[in-house]
């Protein structure tokens, strides 16, 4: 199955942001932006919101308890041994859990990303236009089936008026599977 | 940009009546509680000596990784080197109280005691008095010199000065890795001199940075209420905001370090340093000096919401800044008074030097113009995003 994007092409990183909020103003709503540089500004001019600190918060707090309990049950409840007058409940479990709660607070927020963005390793990447990866910065539009020719004039001359050099209709496999 | 801070008259009389308070606590404390009036002489100002070596360090910090975001907040922390001589001179009258709160100055109990006399030629009256002179000299010298750099840059312009600054910043850093330390040990960990920690001055350096670091965020977000630094966006409190967040985990993991190895270790005359702070009447203190230096913030600021929310902001800093208070309460009163007291000698002492120095930081502010308009980084300060 196939689906057509708008792509308008710009050769200038500095027009992208101004670009993304003439075109957002004239109610046009934008699908992606591909730059070959990451690209302050756009993250907030595009309104995206991410949940994902929420997630590494909670991997974090059940992290530190999963560690302590383990901690608790190796050394207090399963095999209590004393060594060093220490008490079995012990201080020096702080540093297992400090490490530990990186460990998998940091491990869990990778994979949440990757399950959620449906990446993989060898994952083959879809890409509109290849000079996106050399010098070129594109701004991506979906192309509605119930598009009538008047909206897409009206989202070609947005693209052209914002300053891309030139504007194309781009098709994208989609793999029904995913 | 030629903008200079005009005092309000308001702030210069709460100052006025803060540091008559300060007078009236301190002649009360000599005369009833001479003791007290020492230690709390010595609380406050290591207070203020750690903040304007946390402050003056951060700015030196900016210069040599060529920092543009800060740029626009060099008068600040400019401002609160202009501490270091008003310390010199409150700090002063302290050489005169060594025998009521060194142990080691006590030239009988050093007869009987063979690790003071180990330690006699680092810890004696003369060489102490010797090196509180070059610690004062190199840090009035090098901050004063960092000040005046700043002020020709504003007249001429050019690279000439930034680069300047940047050298005698490496130098400062450097000279300030040893002289910080060595006061550290000198002012405050002799109290118990038979009992040292390696890691003790690096967890009091982080402490003065964290602590400064916060000091600067609060007059940033005070002076843009006042309207003015206008350019001061919510990426400039966030990064103020890292800063904090990051010195505090600084600060908690120099803290454990210190505590976990001598708990873990547990060697009599080691421990024996926290046997009076975990047990008996300071305990609640010992906990809250954690909680409120690391627990507090690490947690508060972990939002993005809050740690770019200047009202938010404003809150979390002045706890902050009482934080610290307990600190450094906790580490001269143990040893030298033995016993929890917090009354008008305390309180009033405190207020007096915090009235004392937010004048002269108000002082310097209205001296020159509030930002430094030839700094060559600046423009990166006024456009600053993430």
């Amino acid at each position: 199955m196939t689906k057509t994007n708008i792509i308008g092409v710009y050769e200038d990183e500095d027009q992208i942001v101004e670009a993304i909020h003439q075109i957002q103003d004239k109610g046009i709503k934008i699908k992606d932006v591909f730059t070959p540089i990451p690209l302050h500004g756009v993250f907030e001019a595009l309104k995206l919101e991410t949940r994902l600190p929420y997630a590494t918060f909670l991997y974090g707090v059940v992290g530190t308890s999963i560690t302590f309990a383990f901690l608790y049950w190796t050394s207090v409840v399963s095999y209590p041994l004393k060594f060093g007058g220490k008490p079995l409940n012990s201080l020096s479990f702080i540093i297992i859990m400090f490490v530990a709660t990186i460990l998998i607070a940091t491990f869990l927020t990778f994979m949440t990303f990757f399950i959620r963005q449906k990446l993989y390793p060898g994952k083959e990447s879809t890409v509109l236009d290849p000079r996106a990866t050399d010098d070129k910065f594109i701004i991506v539009i979906d192309k509605e089936d119930d598009m009538t020719t008047k909206d897409l004039d009206h989202i070609k001359t947005a693209l052209k008026d914002s300053g891309a050099s030139e504007v194309n209709e781009v098709e994208e496999e989609i793999n029904t599977k995913e | 940009m030629d903008q200079k801070l005009v005092i309000p008259s308001k702030f210069k009389m709460a100052s006025y009546a803060l540091m008559v308070i300060g007078v009236v606590a301190f002649i009360y404390a000599f005369a009833t509680h001479p003791e007290r009036g020492w230690a709390n002489l010595l609380i406050n100002n290591y207070y203020f000596v750690a903040l304007a070596i946390g402050a003056t360090f951060f700015g030196a910090l900016q210069y040599i990784t060529q920092s543009g975001w800060s740029s626009g907040f060099v008068r600040i922390h400019q401002g609160i080197a202009n501490f270091f001589p008003i310390l010199l001179i409150l700090m002063i009258p302290l050489l005169f109280g060594i025998h009521s709160i060194y142990h080691w100055s006590h030239h009988d109990a050093v007869a009987h005691d063979p690790i003071l006399q180990h330690k006699e030629p680092y810890l004696n009256t003369p060489f102490f008095i010797i090196r509180f002179a070059i610690y004062f000299a190199v840090w009035i010298g090098l901050t004063q010199l960092l000040r005046k750099l700043s002020f020709k840059e504003d007249l001429e312009g050019g690279l000439r000065y930034f680069e300047k600054s940047e050298f005698y910043s490496k130098v400062y850093i450097f000279s300030l890795a040893l002289t910080f330390s060595m006061a550290t040990f000198d002012w405050i960990m002799s109290i118990d001199a038979h009992w040292f920690s390696t890691i003790f001055a690096i967890r009091n350096f982080a402490m003065g940075f964290q602590h400064a670091v916060v000091l600067i965020t609060l007059v940033t977000i005070i002076l843009n209420k006042m309207g003015y630094l206008p350019f001061l966006n919510k990426y400039h409190l966030k990064d103020f905001s890292k800063y904090i967040f990051i010195l505090s985990i600084i600060w908690g993991y120099t803290w454990f370090s210190q505590y976990i190895l001598i708990w873990y270790a547990n060697i009599p005359e080691e421990t024996i340093y926290y046997v009076p702070r975990t047990q008996g009447e300071f305990t609640p203190l010992f906990y809250t000096e954690l909680a409120v230096n690391w627990l507090f913030p690490f947690l508060a600021l972990m939002s993005g919401k809050v740690s770019t929310n200047k009202n938010a902001l404003l809150i979390i800093t002045s706890i902050l800044l009482i934080g610290q208070y307990v600190d450094v309460y906790m580490q001269v009163t143990v040893g030298t008074l033995h016993h929890l007291n917090i009354g008008f000698i305390e309180i009033g002492g405190f207020l007096g030097f915090v009235g004392l120095f937010a004048y002269v930081l108000a002082w310097s502010l209205s001296r020159k113009p509030l930002v430094a308009k030839n700094h060559p980084l600046l423009n990166e300060c006024m456009e600053h995003h993430p």
